[in-house]
C-alpha cells in the first residue's frame, strides 16, 4: 500500500482529475488480455514528458514499481501490474506532432492509437507498416514497446524497423533521446533498438519519430482453400521459396475457418481443411502478375479453388474477419492460450504436423492460424483454467510446442512478447550468458530493477 | 446464464475504439470491457455498490455500439441493464429519474403533466416533463410540448386516400405524442397515401425503455405487457414504429427484459417480428411509394444521423439513406461520422454534460461540413440533443426522414 504523503506528491504532479486510487477504478487497470490480474495500488494520466519524469522521480525516490500502459491489449501480461505500485495510462498523450512525408517521417505521442495515425498519413497517401491485429486499438507506444508485428510485416519487416528515434524517460527521471529524423544514422548506439520490444522494463517511451512509407498503388486480396492443411502451408513455403513476396500470407485450419464463419458469415467454405488468405500490393501492373503466379503455386500444391476479392470491401471484411479471430476463439472456451513461436519459413510444414501431434498426445483443442509467410505460428488452444488437471496438459503441451520451435531454428515469440506469459521458457531459447547480458543491460537502465518489475528480465 | 455473459469477455478491448465516451475520455475505467470486468468483480462480491461505481457504470450512452462489435458475441446492454438494477437496489435514484418512471408509468399523469408544462404553470413540473423527454439541452433551446397529446387529436382508425394496399398498426412513441406532433401527422400523411388503413390504438402507453434501461426492469413490465396485449394482433401487416429506442425495445428489449424476469415470451417474440421503423417500411414499400412522389421538388443537400437503437439493435441505416436518395430534388451526402452517436443517451446529458456536449458538437460540425441544410434523423432523444445544440448560426433544420418524405409527396 502507497502512503498517503506518496499519494500527495504524485497528486501534485498531476492533479486530482488524472489520478486514481479508488478499487473501482483501480481495477480497470489489473488486467489486459493476458487471463491473469493485478490490482495497482494507483494510476496516473500523464500528458506531458516533463510530468513522467517527475512521476518518475517520486517512483525512483521511494522504490515504487512503475508499470506502463497503452490501451492494454498485449496477450502475454506486459500491462499487467503484478508488483502493483503505479500504473501509469498514456492513453491521454495522443497527440500526432508532426506528419512529414517528404521527409518521410511521423511524430507521435505515445498514446496515438496505431489506426488513427494510418488514417492521417492516408489522406497523403502514406501509410506506417506496422499493423497488429489490434491496430484499430492499440497505441504506437504499446507498438513500440512490444515491438509489435502484424500480417504485413512478412513484406514490410516490424515496429523496430521503422523506428527513426525515441524521447525516453529512464528509471531515475532523466530524459534522453536515440536516434534522429534520419533513415541513416551511426551516431553512436543504435539505442532505439534496444527500448523497442524492452516491455517497459528499461524505460519509458514519450515520444516516437517513425519511418512512413508511399501507400502501394494496387493491392489484391486472394483467397485458397485446401483440402488438407499441409498442402496449405507447403503453398506457402513454396511461394516464398520462388522468390514471390505477397505483402501478407495468412493460414487457416479448418476449426479457424469455421469459428470466424460462424461470427462473420462470410461465405467461407466450412469443409475446406486448410485456406490461405495473400495480399499482394504493388503497382498496378505488378499485382495481377503476382495474383496469377500465386494462383497457380496454390493449385499446383493441390488448392481445390483459388477466388480473388471482387471489391476492396470485401477484401476489408475477409481481413477484419482474419483479425477478430482471437477474440472469436476467446468466446468458445473459458481461457485460451495462444502461442506466436515462429520458424523459418521452409519448416512451417513440419511445425504444423508437429504441432497437431503435440495437442492429439495431449488431447486439447486447438485452432490453428499464423502469419504463415514468416512462419509466425499462432496455435490457438482452448481450455479452462479452473481444471487443473487440463491447464496442466496444456502447459506440458505450450513447452513442448516451444522445443519444437526452437529444434527448427524457430524462436519463442515472434511478435506477441514474453511478457508474463512465456518468460519460464526464456532459458530454452537463451544461454546463462545471454540472459545475464540482459541483466546488466537491465541494471544499468533501472538500477532499482522499478519499471514493470516481476516480468521476463 | 447470466454469469456465462460476464465470462465471455475476453478482454481483447475491440470495444474501445467503438465506445463514444471512451473516445473523449481515454481512460480505460469507462471502457465496455472494464465495466463488464468490474460488473464481474460485483458479482463475485470483490467491490459492492459506492457512489463511484454507480458512477463509472453510469459513463455509458446505452448506444450498443460494443454489443454490435464485439467478436466474443457479449451482450454488453443487458448485463449494464441488470447492473443498473443492482444498483438502484442500493444506491436509489436521482429525484428526476423517479419522477420520469413516475409519470412513463402512468399516461394518465404524463398527458397531465405534459399539459400543465405546456403552460407553463408549474415550473418545477415544467423541467420535470421536459427532463422525462429523451432530450438534455438548455431549457430555451427545447421545443414546445404540443398543445394536445398527439394521439388525442387523431382518429384511432384512418382510411387509405386510395385503394387499399394494407392495414398497419402505428406506435407513435412519447416523443411523437408529446413533442413532435408534425412527425405523427407526416406518418399518417404518406400512409394513407401509399394505400395503407392505419390504427393508432389510443390505450398504447410508453415503451418502458428509458426505465429499464436505467435500471428498473420491474417497474416497466406493466407498460410492456399492455403494449403487447394491445399490438400482438394477427390482422395486420406491420407494426410501424417513428422512432429508434421504441423500435429497439420492440424488437429487442420487451423480450431481454420478460425472459430476466421469468415471463412468458412468445407474444413478444411474435409482435417484434412486425415491427417496422416507420422509413424502413417505407423504404419496404418502394413501389406504393414512387407514384405519389412529386417529381418537381426543389433541390435540396440533406444529411443523415444514423440513431444508434436503429443502427445496433434494428440493423437499419442503409434502407434509410437509400430512401432519402431515392427522393426527388434530394441529394443525399454522408457525414464522415453519420454512423456514430450524438452523445444524448437519456440521462446520460444529465449526468455527464461535459462528455455530451463535446461528442454532440463534433457530430454537428461534421454533419456541417457537408454543406446540408437539412439533418435527417429517426430518434426524438437524437433530434432534441442535436437541434438544441446548434447555435443560432448553425441554421440546419433537423426532421424526421418520414417528415421529408411527407414534404416530397403530391399536394
Amino acid at each position: 500500500m502507497m502512503n498517503l504523503k506518496i499519494k500527495n506528491q504524485l497528486i501534485k504532479i498531476v492533479g486530482e482529475n488524472r489520478f486514481a486510487d479508488k478499487k473501482e477504478n483501480l481495477l480497470s487497470f489489473s488486467f489486459d488480455a493476458f487471463f491473469k490480474e493485478s490490482i495497482p495500488d494507483v494510476v496516473l494520466f500523464p500528458v506531458s514528458t516533463l510530468e513522467i519524469s517527475q512521476i518518475m522521480g517520486v517512483a525512483y525516490q521511494e522504490n515504487i514499481p512503475v508499470t506502463c500502459r497503452g490501451a492494454g491489449t498485449n496477450i502475454s501480461g506486459g500491462s499487467i501490474p503484478v508488483k502493483q505500485g503505479i500504473v501509469l495510462c498514456l492513453t491521454k498523450m495522443n497527440k500526432i506532432i508532426e506528419i512529414n512525408t517528404r521527409d518521410r517521417y511521423a511524430i507521435v505521442q505515445p498514446g496515438v492509437v496505431n489506426y488513427d495515425l494510418q488514417v492521417k498519413l492516408a489522406e497523403n497517401n502514406f501509410f506506417y507498416p506496422p499493423d497488429p491485429a489490434s491496430y484499430t486499438i492499440s497505441t504506437i507506444g504499446g507498438n513500440i514497446a512490444e515491438n509489435s508485428g502484424g500480417p504485413r510485416c512478412l513484406k514490410y519487416g516490424v515496429t523496430s524497423d521503422y523506428i527513426l528515434s525515441l524521447e525516453v524517460v529512464l528509471a531515475s527521471g532523466k530524459i534522453i533521446r536515440c536516434g534522429s529524423k534520419n533513415v541513416k544514422d551511426v551516431t553512436g548506439y543504435n539505442l532505439s533498438a534496444l527500448f523497442c520490444g524492452s516491455e517497459g522494463t528499461m524505460g519509458i517511451v514519450t515520444e516516437a519519430t517513425v519511418r512512413v512509407v508511399p501507400l502501394p498503388e494496387a493491392r489484391r486480396t486472394v483467397l485458397a482453400y485446401f483440402n488438407d492443411l499441409e498442402s496449405s502451408a507447403n503453398t506457402v513455403a513454396d511461394i516464398i521459396g520462388s522468390g514471390i513476396l505477397p505483402a501478407a500470407m495468412e493460414l487457416m485450419d479448418h476449426m479457424t475457418i469455421n469459428a470466424i464463419e460462424d461470427a462473420a458469415s462470410l461465405g467461407l467454405p466450412r469443409e475446406a481443411k486448410g485456406a490461405l488468405l495473400i495480399d499482394i500490393d504493388g503497382p498496378e501492373e505488378s499485382v495481377d502478375k503476382q495474383v496469377q503466379q500465386i494462383s497457380e503455386k496454390a493449385k499446383s500444391n493441390g488448392a481445390v479453388n483459388v477466388t480473388l476479392a471482387r471489391t476492396l470491401d470485401e477484401s476489408e471484411q475477409l481481413w477484419k474477419a482474419r483479425r477478430s479471430a482471437y477474440s472469436i476463439f476467446c468466446s468458445m472456451a473459458p481461457n485460451i492460450i495462444v502461442e506466436d513461436a515462429t520458424v523459418p519459413p521452409s519448416k512451417i510444414t513440419e511445425m504444423i504436423k508437429g504441432i497437431r501431434k503435440i495437442t492429439d498426445k495431449y488431447n486439447l483443442r486447438v485452432g490453428i492460424l499464423a502469419h504463415a509467410g514468416d512462419g509466425n505460428m499462432h496455435p490457438i488452444i482452448l481450455g479452462d483454467i479452473q481444471n487443473k488437471e487440463e491447464w496442466h496438459r496444456i502447459e506440458e503441451a505450450t513447452r513442448e510446442i516451444f522445443e519444437l520451435a526452437i529444434r527448427l531454428g524457430g524462436t519463442l515469440s515472434g511478435e506477441h512478447g514474453i511478457g508474463l506469459a512465456k518468460s519460464k521458457y526464456l532459458s530454452l531459447m537463451l544461454n546463462k550468458e545471454t540472459l545475464e547480458f540482459m541483466k546488466a543491460l537491465k541494471t544499468m537502465c533501472d538500477p532499482k530493477g522499478i519499471l514493470n518489475p516481476g516480468k521476463f528480465v | 446464464m447470466k454469469e456465462k455473459e460476464i465470462y465471455k469477455c475476453s478482454k481483447c478491448g475491440f470495444c474501445l475504439p467503438k465506445c463514444p465516451v471512451y473516445n473523449e475520455l481515454f481512460d480505460e475505467s469507462i471502457s465496455p470491457r472494464a465495466k463488464v470486468q468490474l460488473i464481474k468483480h460485483f458479482a463475485e462480491k470483490d467491490i459492492v455498490a459506492t457512489d463511484n461505481l454507480n458512477k463509472i457504470v453510469s459513463k455509458c450512452l446505452m448506444c450498443g455500439n460494443c454489443t454490435a462489435n464485439c467478436p466474443s458475441g457479449v451482450r454488453h446492454d443487458s448485463l449494464f441493464m441488470r447492473m443498473r438494477s443492482g444498483m438502484i437496489e442500493t444506491l436509489g435514484d436521482h429525484w428526476y429519474v423517479k419522477a420520469a418512471y413516475h409519470l412513463l408509468c402512468h399516461n394518465d399523469q404524463l398527458n397531465l403533466a405534459a399539459k400543465i408544462a405546456k403552460f407553463g404553470h408549474n415550473v418545477v413540473l415544467k423541467n420535470l416533463a421536459q427532463e422525462i423527454k429523451i432530450g438534455n439541452i438548455p431549457v430555451k433551446h427545447l421545443p414546445n410540448f404540443n398543445s394536445v397529446p398527439f394521439r388525442d387529436r387523431i382518429p384511432q382508425k384512418i382510411l387509405p386516400s386510395s385503394k387499399l394496399k394494407g392495414k398497419v398498426l402505428y406506435f407513435t412513441g412519447c416523443g411523437t405524442n408529446y413533442v413532435y406532433e408534425s412527425v405523427g401527422r407526416a406518418v399518417v400523411y404518406v400512409l394513407e397515401q401509399m394505400g395503407f388503413e392505419i390504427e393508432i390504438p389510443g390505450e398504447q402507453v410508453c415503451c418502458g425503455l428509458p426505465i429499464f434501461f436505467h435500471g428498473n426492469m420491474e417497474k416497466a413490465v406493466p407498460n410492456i405487457q399492455r403494449n403487447i396485449d394491445i399490438f400482438d394482433r394477427n390482422d395486420v401487416e406491420a407494426i410501424v414504429v417513428d422512432c429508434a429506442t421504441c423500435g429497439s425495445a420492440m424488437r429487442n428489449e420487451w423480450i431481454t427484459v420478460l425472459q430476466e424476469l421469468g415471463f412468458d415470451t412468445e407474444s413478444a417474440q411474435r409482435l417484434s417480428k412486425k415491427v417496422k421503423d416507420i422509413s424502413e417500411f417505407v423504404f419496404d414499400h418502394l413501389d406504393l411509394l414512387k407514384p405519389v412522389l412529386n417529381v418537381n421538388s426543389n433541390d435540396i443537400i440533406v444529411t443523415y444521423h444514423s440513431p444508434c437503437h436503429l443502427r445496433n439493435t434494428q440493423q437499419v441505416q442503409h434502407q434509410i439513406e437509400s430512401l432519402l436518395s431515392s427522393l426527388p430534388g434530394v441529394s443525399y451526402c454522408q457525414s464522415i461520422d453519420f454512423d456514430s452517436c450524438c452523445g444524448g443517451g437519456g440521462t446520460f446529458f444529465m449526468d455527464f454534460p461535459g462528455i455530451s456536449k463535446k461528442i454532440v458538437k463534433k457530430k454537428i460540425d461534421n454533419a456541417r461540413q457537408t454543406g446540408a441544410q437539412l439533418l435527417a434523423t429517426g430518434c426524438p432523444g437524437c433530434r432534441l440533443n442535436l437541434s438544441g445544440n446548434m447555435k443560432a448560426s448553425q441554421a440546419m433544420k433537423v426532421l424526421h426522414p418520414i417528415e421529408l418524405v411527407a414534404m416530397s409527396l403530391n399536394k
